[in-house]
C-alpha cells in the first residue's frame, strides 16, 4: 500500500455546476415564501411608520398628533367615526384617532419585546452555555436557578415584580430612570431567562460531545476560544430562531399586563387600548378589533419570520 | 489472556511515546461501581513506527487514545511523551505539548465545525498559536491541502458539509498536520469511509507519514486495515492487551485464543473457500464487572481453573512476539475447536 496518490484526481472541479442545473427560480433568487414575504413586510413597514411617527411627524401626515381629537361636524364625539378616509381605524372613546394610536402604541410595544428578548437572550445563553459547558457545579446551581423560574406562574411573578419595582422606585431617587416601560422590559426579560438557558444549554450539551470541540481541544484551543469560535456559531441558528418565536410570545405577553392595567400610562400600548375599549366593544367594535388586529399580525409574523430562519440556517449536516 | 505485564517494553533511546499501566474508569451514575474501560495497559512506540491496535467495539482503543492524548485524564499510570511525563503537566504545559500530537477522529464531518469555512479550520492551529503571519499561514494551509488532495480554492469558500467523507477526513488529516506533530493519533480513520475511499486516505496517510517523518498509532477494529500499515500491533480486549507481535508475525502465528478467532473472522471474498467454523460464543462481558483472571477466560475455548483465578502476564513467546496467556498457541497450533454450550 505504498503507491503514491496522485492529488489530482482529488481536486478536479466537480462535474456539475449548480449554477446551471434547474433549480427553481423562487429558490435561486432565495425569494421567500409569500407567508415570509408579508411577514417581512409588515413588520418593516410598522417600524418605519412607528419611527417617523415619533421622531419626524412631518414625514407622515396622515398619522394624527398623538393629542388631536377627531371631529364630527366641529365636535368632540365618542366613537365619532367607524373606520372610513376620515379616521382610518375609527376614533376612539375620547375621539382619538385610533390608527394613529396603534402606530404610537407600536413604539413601547415593539421596545418592550425587543428589550426583553435581548435581556433574555443575554442572561439565558451566558447562564446556558456556562451550564453546559462546564457542567458540575456552574450546572447544578444554574439549572436550580431556571427551575425555580420555570416553577413559579410567569403572570404572578410578573404582577409581583412590577409592583415591588414600583415601590422601589419611589424608594430610591437612583432608580429615577426605572419608568414603567423599563420595569415591563426587565421583567419580562427575566421570564424569557429560562426557557432561553434550558435550549442554549441543551444545544451546547450536545455540541460539546462533538468531535470538532474535542478536535479543537487537541489543538491546544483555549476555553474562550472553543466557547466562542467552536461553540457560538453553532449556537446562533436555534438563539435567532428561538429569539425570534419568544419575542412574539413577549409582546403578547406585554399587551396581556397593559390588559390587566399593568400598562405603560402613555402612549397606550395595543393591550391597553384593547382594555379600554372592550367594554364600548357592541358600540364601536373597530375600537377593540384594530388593536387585537396589530397584535395578531405582529405576532404571526415574528412566528412566521422565526420559522423561515429556523429552516435557512439548517444547514445538511449529511451523517451527522 | 488479556492481562498486564511490561516485558514488551523496549529499552531504546528511541522511544517517542511510553505509557505505563494507564487506566481509565468512568463512574456508573452514582452507584459506586465503575466501567473498566482500560485497565493497566502499557505500550511503547519508537520514533517512525506505527503502531496498530486493535479490538473489538468497547475494548477501550479509543478511550486509551484519548488518554495518551490527556482529553480524558487517565485515573492511573504514566504516559511519556518525548521524555516528558505528560499526566502530571498543568494546564499550560499541556496545552503546548498537545501541538507536538494530534488526533484524527473517526467521524469525519462531525471532526470539522459545520459552520466554519474548511480554509480556515485547517488555518485554526496556526491562529490559536500565533504562528507565523498570514502570508505564511496561507502558504502553508494551501501547500498542506494540496498534498493532501484539496483544491485549497475550493476550500476557502467551502463548508465541510460541501465535501464528502472521504474528503473530510483528509481536510482533518491536513489540519492535523498543520503544527508540525510527531505523533498521530488516528481513531479509526477509515472505518466511516467506503472501501475504495478507505484506501485512497491509507495510502495518503503513509505517504504523509515519510514525507512528514510521522509516528502513528492506528486505532481500528477492521484487521485487514491495521495488517498493511502497522509495524507491530497491539490485541486489546475488555481494556486489557492480550497480545504485541510484529505485524507479519501476528498474522501468520497469532498465539492468543482471541488473536486466532478475530483474524478468523476476516471475510475471504472468494465464495469457493469454505468457512471454517472458528467462532466464539457470546458477548464481551461487562467492563463493569469484569471476569476475574484473565478477562477473556469465559469465552476462551482453552480457560481452565488457573484462567479464572490467575491474571496472566505479557512474555515473550517468539522474537518480539509477547503474549498474555497461560495457554498460548504456539507453532502455529490449529486454533483449539471452540467450546459449544
Amino acid at each position: 500500500m505504498t503507491t503514491t496518490t496522485d492529488p489530482s484526481i482529488f481536486s478536479a472541479p466537480m462535474p456539475i455546476d449548480l449554477g446551471k442545473t434547474k433549480v427553481p427560480i423562487r429558490e435561486r433568487l432565495h425569494i421567500p415564501r409569500l407567508g415570509v414575504l408579508a411577514g417581512m413586510v409588515w413588520l418593516i413597514g410598522l417600524s418605519v411608520l412607528t419611527i417617523l411617527a415619533n421622531y419626524f411627524p412631518a414625514a407622515v401626515p396622515f398619522i394624527r398628533d398623538y393629542d388631536a381629537k377627531v371631529k364630527v361636524d366641529g365636535k368632540v364625539k365618542r366613537y365619532g367615526w367607524g373606520p372610513g378616509w376620515n379616521a382610518w381605524f375609527g376614533t376612539g372613546k375620547s375621539a382619538e384617532d385610533i390608527f394613529a394610536h396603534c402606530i404610537y402604541g407600536a413604539k413601547v410595544t415593539l421596545t418592550i419585546g425587543i428589550g426583553a428578548t435581548l435581556v433574555g437572550l443575554i442572561v439565558g445563553g451566558i447562564l446556558g452555555v456556562a451550564s453546559g459547558y462546564f457542567r458540575g457545579w456552574t450546572d447544578r446551581i444554574g439549572s436550580i436557578f431556571t427551575d425555580c423560574l420555570l416553577s413559579i406562574p410567569p403572570l404572578l411573578l410578573a404582577l409581583i415584580l412590577i409592583l415591588r419595582l414600583d415601590d422601589l422606585k419611589d424608594i430610591y431617587s437612583w432608580l429615577g430612570w426605572l419608568t414603567r416601560t423599563w420595569q415591563i422590559t426587565l421583567t419580562l426579560g427575566l421570564i424569557a431567562v429560562a426557557p432561553f438557558a434550558r435550549i442554549v444549554r441543551a444545544q451546547t450539551l450536545t455540541l460539546r460531545e462533538r468531535e470538532f470541540v474535542t478536535a479543537a481541544r487537541s489543538l491546544g484551543a483555549s476555553r474562550s476560544r472553543i466557547i466562542f469560535r467552536e461553540l457560538l456559531p453553532n449556537l446562533v441558528p436555534a438563539m435567532v430562531t428561538v429569539a425570534f418565536t419568544g419575542l412574539g410570545i413577549l409582546i403578547a405577553a406585554e399587551a396581556g399586563l397593559a390588559f390587566l392595567g399593568l400598562g405603560v400610562e402613555r402612549p397606550h400600548t395595543w393591550g391597553k387600548m384593547i382594555d379600554i375599549a372592550r367594554d364600548d366593544i357592541e358600540k364601536a367594535w373597530w375600537a377593540t378589533v384594530f388593536p387585537c388586529l396589530m397584535l395578531f399580525l405582529t405576532v404571526l409574523s415574528f412566528n412566521v419570520l422565526g420559522d423561515e430562519l429556523a429552516r435557512r440556517f439548517d444547514i445538511r449536516e449529511a451523517a451527522v | 489472556m488479556a492481562g498486564t505485564g511490561k516485558a514488551h517494553l523496549r529499552d531504546d533511546s528511541n522511544v517517542l511515546l511510553r505509557v505505563e499501566d494507564l487506566v481509565v474508569e468512568f463512574p456508573v451514575g452514582r452507584t459506586g461501581l465503575k466501567v473498566n474501560a482500560v485497565s493497566g495497559i502499557s505500550l511503547d512506540v519508537l520514533r517512525g513506527e506505527t503502531l496498530g491496535l486493535v479490538g473489538e467495539s468497547g475494548c477501550g482503543k479509543s478511550t486509551t487514545g484519548r488518554a495518551i492524548m490527556q482529553l480524558r485524564k487517565p485515573e492511573g499510570g504514566s504516559v511519556v511523551f518525548e521524555n516528558k511525563e505528560l499526566t502530571s503537566m498543568s494546564h499550560g504545559d499541556m496545552r503546548e505539548a498537545r501541538t507536538r500530537m494530534q488526533m484524527i477522529f473517526q467521524d469525519p464531518i462531525s471532526s470539522l465545525n459545520p459552520r466554519r469555512k474548511v480554509r480556515d479550520i485547517v488555518m485554526e492551529p496556526l491562529a490559536i498559536w500565533k504562528r507565523g503571519n498570514s502570508a505564511e499561514r496561507n502558504e502553508k494551509v494551501d501547500a498542506l491541502l494540496s498534498e493532501v488532495g484539496i483544491d485549497p480554492e475550493r476550500a476557502a469558500e467551502s463548508q465541510p458539509h460541501q465535501f464528502s467523507g472521504g474528503q473530510c477526513q483528509r481536510i482533518s488529516i491536513a489540519r492535523s498536520l498543520v503544527l508540525d506533530p510527531t505523533l498521530i493519533i488516528c481513531d479509526e480513520p477509515v472505518s466511516a469511509l467506503d472501501v475504495s475511499v478507505q484506501a485512497q486516505v491509507l495510502n495518503l496517510l503513509e505517504d504523509l507519514k515519510a514525507k512528514h517523518g510521522l509516528t502513528l498509532i492506528f486505532i481500528a477494529h477492521d484487521l485487514a486495515v491495521v495488517k498493511n500499515i502497522s509495524d507491530r500491533i497491539a490485541v486489546m480486549y475488555l481494556g486489557k492487551l492480550c497480545e504485541v507481535a510484529p505485524s507479519d508475525v501476528l498474522y501468520e502465528t497469532p498465539a492468543h485464543h482471541y488473536t486466532a478467532v478475530l483474524l478468523n473472522s476476516i471475510p475471504v471474498p472468494d465464495p469457493e473457500v469454505a468457512i471454517t467454523k472458528v467462532a466464539i460464543e457470546g458477548e464481551p462481558p461487562s467492563p463493569v464487572l469484569p471476569p476475574a483472571g484473565c478477562r477473556f477466560n469465559p469465552r476462551c475455548p482453552a480457560a481452565d481453573d488457573r484462567c479464572r483465578s490467575e491474571e496472566p502476564q505479557l512474555r515473550e513467546v517468539g522474537p518480539a512476539h509477547f503474549v498474555a496467556c497461560h495457554h498460548p498457541l504456539l507453532g502455529g497450533d490449529a486454533p483449539v475447536a471452540v467450546r459449544t454450550s
